[in-house]
């Protein structure tokens, strides 16, 4: 039942995972240096720029720890290095938790891992997470020099209702997955409610007591308090 | 001499973002092509119509709301390391704050830039280190005592994150969640049809609501 975990972690997938990352850090370099000089040709001095540089670097240490809290999550059901590679590139865990969800309704599966998630099923996650990311890549390599210039000229549209239209289309989605639980009551819907009291809880430390920290970590933590009353649920009731 | 390294940029963009996107799918490819496991093409085409339904709106919506804040090459490094919300944008805003750039100008955008490159190459050694640190503990992780929990992740996730943005506009949820309920009631539906129905029903609910100036806007 387990077998396709086996291969989910053979070592090709860790080489390409390797070959990504190695990629990615390359167009950073490729970046840095062309700026770099860009930056020196228009006067910017070589002490702020390596102080810019240390400072991005610094300041994704936290979100970093957050993101390996993510990968702990997966790792027991997608394996480590889809996960890693995911998590690496492009997408963020709730979009690639998101995709491989849908990779496996389209299954007709309603869940990840467990009974029933084949190496198929696997393979039908993999693929959505990988095919929903085509989307956002295509339009800015296609379109982001023509947006770049409108944006110069100035063009007019409405900042309010962008940020509520992505909240509703995100919204829409997480609906079809709060359904499940919500009609098929049991230990799923348990887990989903102790998520979103986590979460209000999380959410009013975060504004109550300005805990703005907690922020990047909220999300991550209450899935984990989640499973953990799982545990306690499945285990001790 | 300005437009030489505009052009530089959005050449290196394009080409890196193309090969990058490619890459993405050797691992789906190599379990078809190494292990022989594929997806049914009747499955898949359901799968695609589904995340497409969702991710093709929110793309174009999130590069037209990212342009503005990130210059050129850092929209390019972003959108091929991902984590954008929550690790570039705020390295690329503190970044400029050190160095007392303004953002959308030709200094902010380089030192945006330098600070993404910074950003990129430390999470991606932050994250190698943490898989090398799960690894020996991965085993244990596939514990029967604690297994169940991780395969209700989803419902996990979804009451979290749910909770999130019910709190932010629960307005916004209502129509969303009634819709999910009902379709869900229906036996057999595929989610080519389920997710674009709900996304769409939460997209045009939230345009009433909007025009009916009933939702206060937050971040």
């Amino acid at each position: 039942m387990k077998d396709y975990l086996q291969i989910a972690n053979s070592k090709v997938f860790f080489l390409c995972g390797a070959v990504i990352i190695g990629f990615i850090i390359l167009q950073a370099i490729l970046y840095f240096n062309i700026s770099y000089r860009e930056g020196i040709r228009i006067g910017l001095t070589r002490a702020k720029m390596l102080k810019a540089f240390r400072t991005g670097a610094i300041s994704t240490i936290v979100p970093a720890l957050a993101v390996i809290v993510a990968l702990i999550t997966m790792v027991p059901v997608l394996g480590i290095p889809i996960p890693w590679m995911r998590l690496s590139v492009i997408g963020s865990a709730p979009y690639e938790l998101m995709a491989a969800g849908i990779g496996a309704k389209s299954m007709g599966l309603d869940g990840l891992g467990g009974a029933g998630y084949t190496s198929q099923v696997f393979a039908s996650s993999v693929w959505i997470m990988c095919i929903g990311s085509i989307w956002a890549v295509m339009i800015v390599t296609l379109f982001l020099k023509s947006i770049k210039r409108r944006y110069s000229n100035n063009a007019d549209t409405d900042p309010k209702w962008r940020t509520v239209l992505t909240n509703a289309a995100f919204l829409g989605v997480f609906s079809i997955f709060m359904a499940d639980p919500i009609t098929k009551g049991g230990i799923a819907l348990v887990t989903m409610l102790s998520g979103a009291t986590i979460m209000t809880i999380f959410a009013l430390l975060i504004i109550k007591l300005k805990q703005s920290w907690l922020r990047e970590f909220a999300l991550a933590l209450s899935m984990i308090g989640a499973m953990a009353c799982t545990i306690l649920f499945t285990n001790f009731l | 001499m300005d437009n030489s390294y505009e052009n530089k940029v959005h050449m290196i963009g394009r080409i890196t973002l193309v090969i990058g996107l490619v890459l993405t799918f050797l691992p789906p490819v190599f379990l078809w092509l190494i292990y022989g496991i594929v997806p049914p093409l009747k499955n898949l085409m359901n799968g695609i119509i589904s995340i497409s339904s969702v991710m093709l709106p929110v793309s174009i919506v999130e590069v037209l709301t990212f342009t503005p804040m990130l210059g050129a090459s850092a929209m390019y490094m972003s959108y091929l390391t991902g984590n954008i919300s929550n690790m570039k944008i705020p390295s690329a805003a503190i970044g400029m704050e050190v160095a007392e750039v303004k953002p959308s100008t030709k200094e902010g955008d380089i030192i945006s830039t330098i600070a993404i490159a910074g950003s990129v190459i430390a999470s991606e050694i932050i994250i190698i280190l943490g898989v090398l640190m799960i690894a020996p503990i991965g085993e244990k992780l596939g514990n029967p005592m604690i297994q169940p929990a991780f395969e209700q992740i989803l419902p996990a996730l979804f009451g979290s994150i749910g909770a999130y943005y019910i709190l932010k506009e629960w307005k916004l949820a209502v129509i969303p969640i009634l819709t999910a309920v009902a379709v869900n009631m229906i036996p057999g539906l595929p989610t080519a049809i389920t997710i674009p129905i709900c996304v769409l029903a939460s997209i045009f609910g939230a345009r009433f609501l909007y025009k009916k100036n009933l939702i206060k806007v937050t971040d």
